[in-house]
């Protein structure tokens, strides 16, 4: 079945237009104008991603995402006339994945979009010796990671991530015990270029953090290497 | 004169009038001072004068009238007070108590009035100090009375009058030009802040305002300048948001223009005619799209907008990022020692070097090379091409918005670029200029503030 993509802009020209491109693509595009419609696309019959424009007529962008969230697991990427940081960064705190500024390249969006959907390489496939189950230790008690089945665990609970924060872990994962720069985490998570926005790592490794850390403040599954970038430490 | 006086600053000029105002008054009052004291103590000297002498004229008269003695007897036997000398002319002979001979000519002043039967006073200067000479008509004796006292302690006095309003005036003058130079800074000290502010406000500090006073002669000038500075803050700010409110409204219909363009492009079925009208729809719409960037970046550079947070980096390190990123073969030109370092925004200033490789690119033949030169508190990247160079008169005009350098066709970038280097670049303490490079071609040096020079 193809993917479902939602795509929440209140101008009809450019919805128009990226339906007709993003359908080339092979994507199921179902249009929305305002965010009351949107989410109940979303609520029934459920979408794959999401391409959410911050200002809207009535409920905007931020407070779609905020309700959208919960429900639904699928990545979101914000389209955006706006491009103060405070926004953004108030976007991908509310749940966004990832962000593109209006005026932007159609391909930029098709690769954003393809990236969020990829699921993460796995580093150790070319030597065959592959780790798939990773315990990590944490004040709260161990947290089971299995990759393959994509579920995180602590004891009988189970931990929900979305797309992006299981990918953000299996990279951090795959690697544990090394720092890997913001950049890196941006190039393998988002599979962005050299202009790519370092504030996207941080606000999810936040977001991450709040779901596995025992005190997010003071974090110990994910910590921060002071001006290196982030380590994850696994059994 | 003209020139002098403009070449005499505020506060000398105040600083004079002071002074000069001073001298005029003090002397003016020395002199006032000094001839009224001096007329009163002439007056009182001579009265002093005329008593002893009517005094000592009685004694002479008696005596001459009881005793009938010779005159020289009777001044023999009366002694003048100190530093006075008694002359008595009788039967046509002069005679002195002093024994000399000095008597007409000390008289000569009041002679004539004796003469004729009065009592004459006067000065003489046939002796040093002063002297006063009274002169009474004795005609029971028939003959003239002369006394001539030396003024000498009068003069004195009126020496040491006279040197000490000399000395007032002196001092009152010199007080008067520190008065004036203390005025004149109490006075210029608003006019100093505003001078401060005024430098403040044209290095680009708008938030710059004078203090409030309570000085009735102040606060119209800090209010009317605070008032200048909103009304210049409100037009800057509604300049600079027009721009940015024209720039983002253009945002959507641009992105629909260039989606709905790229499917234009990626149909197989249009005649070479179509296609070749797409094609350059799709170059210009770039080209509209890249400046329409530019713009929405010089607009966030301008309102000081920092967007993301200072990292310390290598220069050498980002150069040759910043060449991966424009997918260049050009390799960093090095100079040995460690990678100097500066706190920067990363993405601000690849953006900064990627544009001048384009520029390089687009106007001076080709990016040759970079280099980089560590100068210990600052760090100098340079940018080199291999074109024509840019003629000096245009080295500060390229970095203007929208100027392109002599002879450039038009179209072929946004005009915007080097202004945003150049902004960017001044947001991080540096500087960035164009110079010739040897042996041809032009060269674009970023200087910007080491992380060591900083501290």
């Amino acid at each position: 079945m193809a993917t479902r993509l939602l795509v929440l802009e209140d101008d009809d020209g450019l919805r128009a237009s990226l339906r007709m491109v993003l359908e080339d693509e092979g994507y199921d595009v179902v249009e929305a104008s305002d965010a009351e419609l949107a989410l109940t696309e979303v609520a029934d019959p459920g979408v794959d991603l999401m391409l959410v424009d911050l200002m809207l007529g009535g409920m905007d962008g931020f407070s779609f995402i905020q309700r959208a969230r919960p429900q639904t697991d699928a990545p979101i990427v914000v389209i955006s006339a706006r491009d103060d940081v405070r926004d953004i960064v108030a976007a991908l705190e509310a749940g966004a994945d990832d962000y593109v500024t209006k005026p932007f390249l159609v391909d930029e969006v098709k690769a954003r979009l393809r990236a969020l959907l990829r699921r993460p390489s796995i580093a150790g496939s070319q030597t065959g010796d592959e780790v798939d189950v990773f315990v990590l230790d944490s004040q709260g008690g161990p947290l089971v990671f299995d990759r393959g089945a994509a579920v995180l665990a602590r004891g009988s609970e189970e931990i929900h991530l979305t797309n992006t924060e299981y990918r953000l872990l299996s990279v951090l994962a795959e690697n544990a015990g090394r720092v890997l720069s913001r950049s890196l985490l941006l190039e393998h998570v988002w599979e962005r270029g050299f202009f790519g926005d370092e504030r996207i790592v941080d606000v999810h490794v936040r977001r991450l953090r709040k779901k596995l850390e025992a005190d997010p403040a003071s974090p110990d599954v994910v910590v921060t290497v002071r001006g290196l970038g982030y380590r994850l430490d696994a059994r | 004169m003209t020139a002098s006086r403009r070449g005499r600053g505020l506060r000398s000029s105040v600083t004079y009038a002071f002074a000069f105002g001073a001298l005029v008054l003090s002397t003016v009052l020395a002199l006032g001072t000094y001839f009224s004291a001096r007329h009163f103590l002439l007056e009182q000297r001579e009265r002093t004068a005329l008593r002893q002498a009517f005094t000592d004229s009685a004694l002479v008269r008696d005596s001459l009238l009881t005793s009938g003695a010779e005159v020289s007897d009777v001044l023999g036997a009366i002694s003048p007070p100190a530093g006075a000398v008694i002359y008595v002319h009788r039967h046509g002979e002069w005679y002195s108590s002093a024994l000399d001979t000095a008597g007409p000519e000390m008289t000569t002043e009041v002679q004539p009035l004796v003469t004729s039967g009065s009592v004459g006073i006067g000065w003489t200067d046939a002796t040093d100090p002063h002297a006063v000479v009274v002169g009474i008509p004795l005609p029971a004796v028939d003959a003239q009375y002369y006394e001539v006292s030396v003024a000498e302690e009068l003069d004195r006095t009126l020496w040491t009058l006279a040197l000490a309003l000399a000395v007032c005036a002196g001092l009152t003058t010199v007080a008067g030009a520190v008065l004036g130079r203390g005025a004149s800074r109490r006075v210029l000290t608003p006019l100093k802040e505003v001078t401060t502010a005024a430098i403040k406000l044209s290095s680009g500090d708008l938030t710059t305002r004078l203090r409030s006073t309570d000085d009735p002669d102040l606060a119209a000038l800090v209010g009317s300048f605070n008032h200048m500075v909103d009304a210049l803050h409100a037009r800057i700010e509604q300049d600079a948001r027009f721009a940015a409110d024209v720039a983002h409204e253009l945002r959507t219909p641009v992105t629909t223009l260039t989606t709905s363009l790229s499917l234009l492009q990626q149909s197989t079925d249009l005649s070479p005619r179509s296609a070749r009208a797409v094609q350059l729809m799709t170059e210009e719409l770039e080209r509209f799209r890249r400046a329409l960037e530019d713009l929405l970046t010089l607009g966030r550079l301008d309102a000081g907008v920092h967007d993301g947070e200072l990292s310390t980096t290598g220069v050498r390190e980002l150069v040759r990022q910043a060449l991966k990123v424009a997918d260049s073969d050009v390799v960093v030109v090095d100079t040995g020692g460690p990678d100097p370092l500066v706190e920067i925004d990363r993405p601000q200033l690849l953006r900064v070097l990627t544009n001048l490789f384009r520029n390089a690119d687009l106007h001076g033949g080709g990016l040759t090379s970079v280099r980089v030169v560590d100068l210990g508190d600052v760090v100098d990247v340079h940018v080199e091409d291999r074109g024509p160079g840019v003629a000096a008169a245009d080295r500060a005009r390229i970095f203007e918005r929208f100027a392109r350098a002599g002879g450039q066709k038009v179209g072929t970038g946004s005009g915007l670029g080097l202004s945003i280097v150049e902004q960017t670049v001044r947001n991080h303490g540096g500087d960035v200029w164009c110079a010739d490079r040897e042996g041809g071609g032009a060269a674009f040096i970023v200087r910007l503030p080491t992380v060591s020079g900083r501290s």
